[in-house]
């Protein structure tokens, strides 16, 4: 598999590390526990397009934002975590 | 009689990440393979907001690439960060004159955490096209002159930079020295026998 890292081109699958769900990006503020509770335990589980986060371990060490169709394994987008975090704020 | 305290004093040696007194260095065909313990590195990262400083004269290069000036090289190694060394500087305090010429950007040394090892070819490119092919999962594109990536060869991590045709730097972590050397040895050996 390839990731087409933003910056770098087509870069092996091997060189990144998986976490999981980019909703990690969006940790909730103040004392909700509930939000919280969600936030570290609740996934969805979907077939089809999911936006997840990568990290370049062997490579520039970024974390990516990868939108990958969990049916197909086709990537559709990778971008910079940061600019996507960046964007939110 | 001899100073008891002087003979219990271990003489100390300065080893090369191979282990050798002197840097270790071998040929096969073409291509050879020199470890460098003289090259000083540093990593320079600016704080957020600052100007990307030109450390020494050398524009920093764009992701994916490296430039040298003279002695000094600068590679890119990740978003707002880079390696920049020194060749024939590693007894300095090389971190210390790299932050001179970046006042308040993040310098870290890093000259003994890893291993530089050059592998230059006699004839052009072509053999160091083909050594890359066998050691790293890149297009060739990513390591024609100029351009330098991290990557992993043989699951260490690695950078590579091809500084020009004829001539390419690897850079691996000092503590898996032996592991790397034999892989690019190895590597380089089959092509003498089978180009």
């Amino acid at each position: 598999m390839l990731i087409p890292h933003p910056l770098l081109g087509p870069r092996d699958a091997q060189e990144f590390t998986y976490l999981g769900d980019a909703a990690l990006l969006n940790r909730p503020e103040g004392g909700d526990e509930a939000a919280f509770h969600a936030y570290t335990h609740l996934r969805d589980n979907p077939a089809g397009p999911h936006r997840e986060l990568w990290y370049h371990e062997q490579g520039d060490r970024s974390w990516l934002v990868v939108t990958r169709d969990t049916a197909t394994h086709e990537i559709v987008a990778a971008e910079l975590a940061m600019d996507v975090k960046g964007a939110a704020r | 009689m001899a100073d008891p305290t002087l003979a219990a004093t271990p003489r100390l040696i300065p080893l090369c990440a191979l282990g050798g007194e002197i840097p270790r260095q071998t040929s096969f065909g073409a291509l050879t393979l020199i470890e460098r313990p003289d090259v000083a590195l540093a990593s320079l990262a600016p704080r957020g907001g600052m100007a990307t400083p030109a450390p020494f004269g050398l524009t920093l290069p764009q992701p994916g690439r490296c430039a040298s000036a003279g002695d000094m090289t600068a590679l890119w190694s990740g978003p707002g960060q880079w390696m920049i060394a020194a060749d024939g500087q590693a007894d300095t305090d090389f971190a210390a004159a790299v932050q001179a010429q970046a006042p308040g950007a993040s310098v870290t040394d890093q000259t003994d955490g890893w291993v530089w090892i050059d592998i230059a070819s006699a004839a052009r490119g072509a053999p160091l096209d083909r050594l890359l092919e066998k050691l790293v999962n890149l297009p060739p594109a990513a390591l024609q002159p100029g351009r330098a990536a991290r990557t992993g060869l043989h699951h260490l991590g690695v950078f590579v930079m091809r500084q020009g045709a004829d001539r390419l730097a690897v850079l691996g972590m000092r503590s898996a020295a032996g592991s790397l050397w034999h892989a690019l040895t190895q590597a380089a050996q089959r092509l003498e026998t089978r180009p």
